[in-house]
């Protein structure tokens, strides 16, 4: 947000609060300054300060002075940009990205400066500093050397991360930029990754232990990633983590069971496994007739509070529904109302009926690897007497 | 800030008894879009746009020449739900006519609220889904829907919706608690 203010007018208050109140000139600045803020109504005062600022500390709208290493280079990915990278201290790291016509001298990686006067803003909730016109940027000789700390995959937050994660599957990439994708994680969970193809760019080897430092986290609908260009990964060949699938268990009532539950035809061609339309149709292969049967259930688990979609596999599905996926293929190949017939069954199965799933959560779906059918609880129901009939009694 | 981005979130299915649902006569529209969800006010304080409960249907008739629609009723422990399901509610009205009552059945749909030609107000609730479930299961909802009772009750008072439903109705959270408690007492193994 942009203020017009009159530096007359500023200047006259200063003069009033120094020359005739004694006020020592910084608290007269602050005092001036917030004075503006609240008559514009702007929420928080950034600071202009000189003063050098650790980069944990900073907020998106503040102009700041810091020093701090390269750690990072990345590509970029605009004409406009001259350079964009990481610039860490001792507090955090953050993204940094250099205008072109603000015409500053390239950064070396590994080295350290002084920036003074960046700003501070945020994109798609990931904060980062801008160098303009106005930035001085001079190199220091203190190597401000430092290993970051990792932070646990459960608790990175949009911004810079270091983390210590295995990788452990790999996504066909769905992008020609894409070098690889897929999923790292340690002991408290999971997160998808991506490596844009670029210069120097390596790819993670699967089932292997990384130090990765100053990895980019992006949220996109409430979900994070990790971007890795930029970010530096070592392997450790002698580690290990037991990655933890973030494992979570919900309780209620299948209150939807959805169109595509049940026996489904999938795509043969290998990495493929699409589901094939009625006719045998991958939408990438064409026609295939030489499919295999799976069977899934995509259905809603509702808690009374909150409706939770889930996904089960087949071995799921056979060991709560009962019926093996033979089963249904033989019954499917009798029945008139053909691979339907699964569908109906599996519903009049499931629904109204009280279930716990537990599984690994795939951002708005739950993939179910246990579901566990929720008998009468005659302690819940003598505990929830007592309470009533005691609050009835008392009142 | 992380831009919000609207993302399509189903409505829960609240677990209402009966006797409650009966009184939950205001409804509102959250929005001004077509396609904006409409409510009930539950007189003990919550939105609510789809409910669940497990009752014994009692009762169900075919009506209408040409554009066939079920009446059904189902009781819990404290009434009755007045269940319809007419042709736009294909999947349910199959469902229905298979079933043949007496028959515990497990029912999700959306409650709505008519006024009569009299002037009088009833709360009726259209199907999406009726499938047929044993005792334990009405036995085990019975359990749950005094449980979300009590902690609607427990929050009466200190949500926007319930100051609303406090404005509306203002109905004495005593009775409805009593009407839980009796609920409960009526679960036989």
């Amino acid at each position: 947000m942009n203020v017009e203010i009159d530096p007359a007018l500023a200047e006259k208050k200063l003069r009033t609060l120094v020359e005739e109140f004694g006020v020592n000139i910084p608290e007269a600045e602050k005092t001036v300054t917030e004075n503006l803020a609240k008559e514009h109504k702007l929420s928080a005062v950034p600071s202009q300060s000189s003063d050098l600022r650790e980069i944990g500390t900073l907020l998106p709208g503040e102009w700041a002075t810091i020093e701090g290493k390269v750690v990072g280079l990345s590509r970029p990915r605009s004409e406009s940009i001259s350079q964009s990278g990481i610039i860490a201290d001792g507090s955090g790291a953050i993204q940094f990205v250099a205008w072109a016509r603000s015409n500053l001298p390239p950064l070396a990686e590994g080295r350290s400066y002084r920036f003074e006067s960046v700003v501070v803003d945020e994109y798609r909730g990931v904060p980062k500093i801008s160098f303009h016109s106005g930035t001085t940027i001079t190199e220091i000789e203190k190597d401000i050397l430092y290993l970051p700390e990792a932070t646990k995959i459960a608790e990175i937050k949009p911004g810079i991360a270091s983390v210590r994660v295995k990788m452990v599957q790999e996504w066909e990439a769905r992008h020609e930029r894409i070098l690889q994708t897929g999923i790292v994680g340690d002991e408290t969970g999971t997160v998808k990754f991506t490596i844009w193809k670029e210069e120097g760019a390596e790819r993670l080897e699967p089932e292997t232990v990384y130090n990765i430092f100053y990895a980019t986290v992006d949220e996109y609908q409430g979900r994070l990633s990790l971007t890795l260009n930029g970010a530096k990964c070592f392997p450790d060949e002698e580690g290990e983590i037991t990655v933890g699938t973030g494992a979570m268990t919900t309780t209620g009532v299948i209150v939807s069971v959805g169109t595509g539950s049940g026996l489904v035809k999938r795509c043969p061609v290998e990495g493929c496994n699409r589901v094939l339309s009625k006719r045998n149709y991958c939408p990438v292969h064409e026609v295939q007739n030489d499919f295999r049967y799976d069977l899934r259930i995509k259905a809603v688990l509702d808690d009374g509070v909150k409706a939770h979609n889930i996904l089960m596999q087949k071995e799921v599905v056979e060991a709560v529904a009962g019926l093996t996926l033979e089963d249904a293929v033989k019954i499917v190949q009798e029945s008139p109302l053909g691979m339907d017939d699964i569908f109906y069954h599996l519903r009049d199965a499931l629904m109204g009926r009280y279930y716990a799933c537990r599984g690994g959560d795939l951002g708005d779906t739950l993939l179910v690897k246990e579901c566990v059918p929720i008998g009468f609880d005659r302690d819940r129901h003598a505990a929830l007497l007592n309470r009533l009939g005691g609050e009835i009694n008392a009142n | 800030m992380p831009i919000e981005t609207p993302r399509y979130e189903r409505e829960p299915a609240r677990r209402v008894f009966a006797a409650e649902l009966r009184e939950a006569t205001y409804h509102f529209k959250d929005g001004e879009d077509e396609k904006s969800p409409t409510y009930v006010l539950l007189p003990t304080g919550e939105r609510c746009n789809r409910v669940l409960f497990i009752g014994s249907m009692t009762h169900k008739e075919k009506k209408g020449e040409q554009n066939v629609f079920y009446q059904v009723r189902v009781a819990d422990p404290t009434g009755t739900f007045f269940l319809n399901a007419s042709q736009y509610q294909q999947e349910a009205m199959t469902q229905i006519s298979k079933i043949e009552p007496p028959a515990f059945v497990a029912v999700v749909g959306k409650p709505s609220v008519y006024e009569a030609p009299d002037g009088r107000v009833f709360v009726s609730v259209r199907a999406e889904s009726v499938t047929v479930v044993d005792k334990e299961m009405r036995n085990c909802w019975v359990l749950d829907a005094g449980e979300q009772t009590l902690k609607r009750i427990e929050a009466y008072g200190q949500t926007t919706d319930s100051q609303r439903a406090k404005e509306r109705y203002n109905a004495d959270m005593t009775v409805y608690k009593k009407m839980a408690y009796e609920a409960l007492t009526q679960i036989t193994l």
